[in-house]
């Protein structure tokens, strides 16, 4: 298992290098690292200045390599917008997007499982119909306008209908003003609406993978021959059919780590959470090519690490699968 | 004397703003039938009485990169108004005189208003009031005005140096009278915005000998003003009182300036009590939701500001460096019609006819533009005199190429894109193709622009400092050249001696009313050759809570909260 490990974390490093040096080269060429200097009234001498000092004087191969340099040493450079360290930054506005993210998936999880197995189990009864369709409008629905609608409904209306003193859910960030930590009510009254956003769609199209793989399993051989042996129904669905069920949807759920980064830009902006997806708009905005790289990177790494742990999970759910 | 034709502006992009520095002054609502930037819904509270206590939810647009009001983070407006106009002091502050417009006038930081000798060189005295302090309570003197200069006229990264470059010293011989002298032969005409609205004066006790830009990165922890302002990165601005602010002290507890970039979301957390007042975009849906009627809110529509919205024309390339085809484009174009679709139901239905805006009114020709009027046969006359001819398309060509142009203008703004489409149709009618492009707020102001890479595009210019003359975006050596590092603001590439001369007495004469004078001729001249065609003020929107009260009122040059220090909650509560 641990040189399966290495061994595809050594794979991963080249697929990193092609990743920044495709985005470095992408972004040299369509941003411009000197804007913010350009409409000083002393442009003029200042851009050489500048010039030289971010080293855009020299082919962009070279830039790259200091670059990569210095990121191995775990400097992303500084961020033109703010002129901050862009990986302090980025690993702020992480732990803020890891709010998001980890109940994302929690909830994502156990509400498409729970979902696909019902549907499979009651194939073609009014409540697989009813999730079949919902799952098609969450589908469908884009989260911009999922996001605002549930503003306007979940936290416009009960507040202005009912004359409330405060909004029964929050639209702005992770906490009040002066408030902090998790597991408090001020807490999970601003992080429901952005995780509901975040979860719609996946969880509406995990819910028709997990469907379609549980009646896959369910027709399988040993899943008749143990119901033909007595086993308890439950243990049939929930023991041998679940675990073996769960191996495509695990490969889906890596995958969609990208698609999730993704949504997040759309929910963090609208819900304003500081996270990497606003951390990302910020930069894409600005032009900030250190930024916008970091946030490649980490977006890298991340889908890396997730294909890494889809990995080792299929070992976990299956035992016949060896790593090797 | 390299910088004195550049005045501050910035250009409003919609939310992903480009926006320069924004120092402001503002007015609340004006009526009256004659005036063309007047509008209803205004109202303020200021003779009520504000008790202390409580906090104020605001909700901010646009967060700052940096507190370095001094270098490139001078461009942020929201930066400026949520920190910098709190917490710096300023020698002159922009006033709102009865005619609307506005003038310096000297703040609490002096004890009256400057000395301007001229004879044998320009040099301005300032008298500082001895109670003025910053909040650590070190006494603010002269070496703080010679740092502010210091920095802004030797500093690298600077916003805007202008007028500071030709100062040749600050005399601190008395600490408490600042003496500004300016190099031999150098003449300021804007020397009343030099230490006020904008950057204003700088701690040097604090400051001197390090690097402002690493100081102010995160936020800074002075003040010379009546709060200090926290900053939480990505989520909000805190404002406190300073308590050892010389002036009105504020009535709220607390002011927190919550960061929220989407409009509508914004707007949505305004109408659930989550903040108590908005500064928006004037954005349709926001015109249609104040026409409407927003429960238990009130609102300022403030059309007399420094913005102008407007068809800024490339004049060098063809067709449009015809001033006849130009002119013909004014007379195909109904633009009072198109600011009544705009912006009817807050009340602002004429079009701007100046490339002036209103708080310039004393120095520019207001009317200079209205006589373009929708005249198509007086376009056709225009037109088939310069060989011109119709097609049976249904647009004009000569020597085989279509009357066309394209429009660029920012995307992802509404406003500006049903603007557009009604003006491609109307201009189609009058026989002219034009194409529509949307581009990104950083293409758009950071290449096209300075390039010179656009047929016509529409956008706002806002004045930040009531500075005189148009030298800057229609002087003919404005125009971006490898000569001046392409820094120029003509980016119109307009070019006419007469018009040259007149906006160069307005730069180089100490005398206002030589000044207006040349205004008002350069306006005519820049109407005449149908330099850029104006279209609206782009008014400025507050909309509150009932519960805050106060002297609410946007100023135009200072912005929405510039006298945040009387605002307060009903009983001590905003909900």
């Amino acid at each position: 298992m641990l040189t399966y490990l290495v061994r595809r974390i050594l794979y991963s490093v080249p697929v990193l290098l092609a990743v920044s040096f495709v985005t470095f080269w992408g972004l040299r060429i369509t941003t411009d690292p000197l804007l913010k200097f350009r409409n000083l009234r002393n442009a003029a001498t200042i851009l050489p200045i500048q010039r030289k000092r971010l080293g855009l004087d020299q082919p962009i191969i070279v830039q790259w390599w200091k670059w990569l340099l210095n990121a191995l040493q775990g400097d992303l450079g500084v961020s033109s917008r703010t002129n901050g360290a862009v990986g302090g930054e980025l690993i702020h506005a992480l732990g803020t997007t890891m709010h998001l993210v980890i109940w994302g998936t929690i909830i994502s999880s156990v509400v498409a499982v729970s979902v696909g197995v019902y549907s499979a189990v009651k194939q073609y009864s009014i409540g697989d119909y009813a999730f079949t369709g919902l799952s098609y409008i969450g589908i469908a629905m884009p989260p911009f306008w999922f996001a605002l609608m549930a503003i306007v409904l979940l936290v416009t209306w009960p507040k202005v209908h009912w004359d409330l003193d405060q909004p029964i859910f929050y639209s702005i960030g992770l906490h009040s003003t002066d408030r902090s930590g998790i597991f408090n009510l001020d807490y999970f009254r601003h992080l429901a609406l952005p995780v509901m956003t975040l979860v719609v769609q996946t969880i509406a199209s995990w819910s028709r993978y997990m469907r379609a793989s549980m009646l896959e399993v369910l027709g399988a051989d040993y899943v008749r021959a143990a119901k033909a042996k007595g086993v308890p129904r439950r243990t049939v669905i929930l023991s041998h059919a679940l675990r073996n069920a769960l191996i495509p949807l695990v490969t889906v759920m890596a995958l969609d780590t990208a698609f999730l980064f993704g949504g997040l830009i759309i929910t963090e902006k609208i819900y304003s959470i500081p996270g990497t997806g606003t951390y990302f708009l910020n930069a894409l905005t600005a032009g900030d090519a250190p930024a916008l790289l970091g946030y490649t990177l980490l977006t890298g790494i991340l889908v890396i690490t997730a294909n890494l742990i889809a990995d080792v999970l299929y070992g976990v759910l299956d035992p016949r699968i060896r790593l090797s | 004397m390299t910088d004195k034709r550049k005045r501050p502006l910035r250009i409003v992009a919609g939310i992903a703003s480009l926006a320069i520095l924004a120092s402001a002054c503002g007015s609340d609502k004006k009526s009256g039938d004659d005036n063309p930037t007047t509008a209803p819904a205004a109202s303020t509270t200021s003779s009520v009485e504000v008790p202390t206590g409580g906090t104020l939810t605001i909700g901010a647009e646009q967060e700052p990169d940096c507190f370095d009001w001094i270098g490139s983070c001078g461009g942020s407006s929201w930066g400026y108004w949520m920190a910098g106009v709190q917490t710096t002091p300023a020698a002159l502050t922009p006033e709102k005189q009865a005619d609307g417009t506005y003038q310096y006038v000297a703040s609490n930081l002096l004890t009256g208003e400057p000395v301007l000798e001229t004879d044998p060189v320009q040099k301005v005295t300032y008298e500082i009031n001895p109670d003025a302090v910053w909040s650590d309570g070190v006494a603010i003197t002269c070496d703080d005005f010679e740092y502010t200069w210091d920095q802004v006229a030797n500093g690298e990264d600077v916003y805007d140096p202008t007028g500071y470059t030709d100062i040749e010293k600050v005399d601190c011989t008395d600490p408490s009278s600042p003496v500004v002298v300016w190099k031999k032969g150098a003449v300021y005409s804007g020397w009343k915005q030099l230490f006020g609205a904008g950057y204003g004066v700088w701690p040097s006790h604090l400051l001197k000998g390090k690097d402002r830009n690493a100081e102010t990165k995160d936020g800074y922890d002075w003040s010379g003003g009546p709060w200090l302002a926290k900053w939480t990165k990505g989520d909000n601005v805190t404002l406190t009182p300073n308590d050892k602010y010389w002036g009105t002290k504020p009535k709220l507890e607390k002011v927190v300036f919550k960061i929220q970039s989407d409009t509508a979301a914004q707007f949505q957390s305004f109408k659930s009590g989550q903040v108590q007042a908005i500064y928006p975009q004037p954005q349709l849906d926001v015109i249609d939701a104040i026409g409407a009627g927003i429960p238990k809110s009130k609102s300022v529509v403030n059309a007399q500001t420094g913005s102008l919205e407007a068809l800024w024309i490339n004049t060098s390339r063809a067709p449009l460096d015809s001033v006849e085809v130009r002119q013909a484009l004014a007379y195909s174009i109904d633009r009072d019609t198109i600011v009544k679709q705009l912006f009817g139901k807050v009340g602002v239905e004429k079009a701007a006819n100046s490339l002036n805006p209103f708080i310039l009114a004393e120095f520019s020709d207001q009317e200079s533009f209205a006589g373009y009027k929708l005249d198509l046969a007086k376009a056709e006359e225009l037109l088939t005199g310069e060989g011109w001819a119709k097609g049976s398309d249904g647009f004009y060509a000569k020597d085989g190429k279509t009357l066309g142009f394209e429009i660029k203008t920012t995307e992802g703004n509404k406003r500006r894109q049903t603007t557009l489409i009604a003006l491609q149709q109307v201009l189609k009618q009058a026989g002219f193709d034009v194409k529509i492009t949307f581009r990104k707020a950083g293409d758009l102001f950071g290449t096209d622009g300075p390039n010179g890479d656009f047929d016509v595009a529409l956008y706002a210019q806002v004045l930040t400092a009531i500075t005189p003359g148009l030298c800057g975006q229609f002087c003919t050596d404005s125009i971006p050249t490898a000569a001046n590092g392409s820094t120029g603001n003509n980016w119109q590439r307009f070019s006419d001696p007469d018009v040259d001369e007149q906006l160069e007495i307005i730069e180089s004469s100490l005398d206002a009313d030589k000044q207006k004078a040349a205004a008002k001729a350069a306006d005519k001249l820049l109407a005449e050759n149908m330099a850029s065609l104006p279209l609206d003020p782009l008014p400025n929107i507050i909309i509150w809570n009932e519960t805050v009260i106060g002297p609410i009122g946007d100023q135009a040059v200072l912005g929405p909260f510039w006298n945040l220090n009387e605002w307060g909650c009903t009983a001590g509560k905003c909900a």
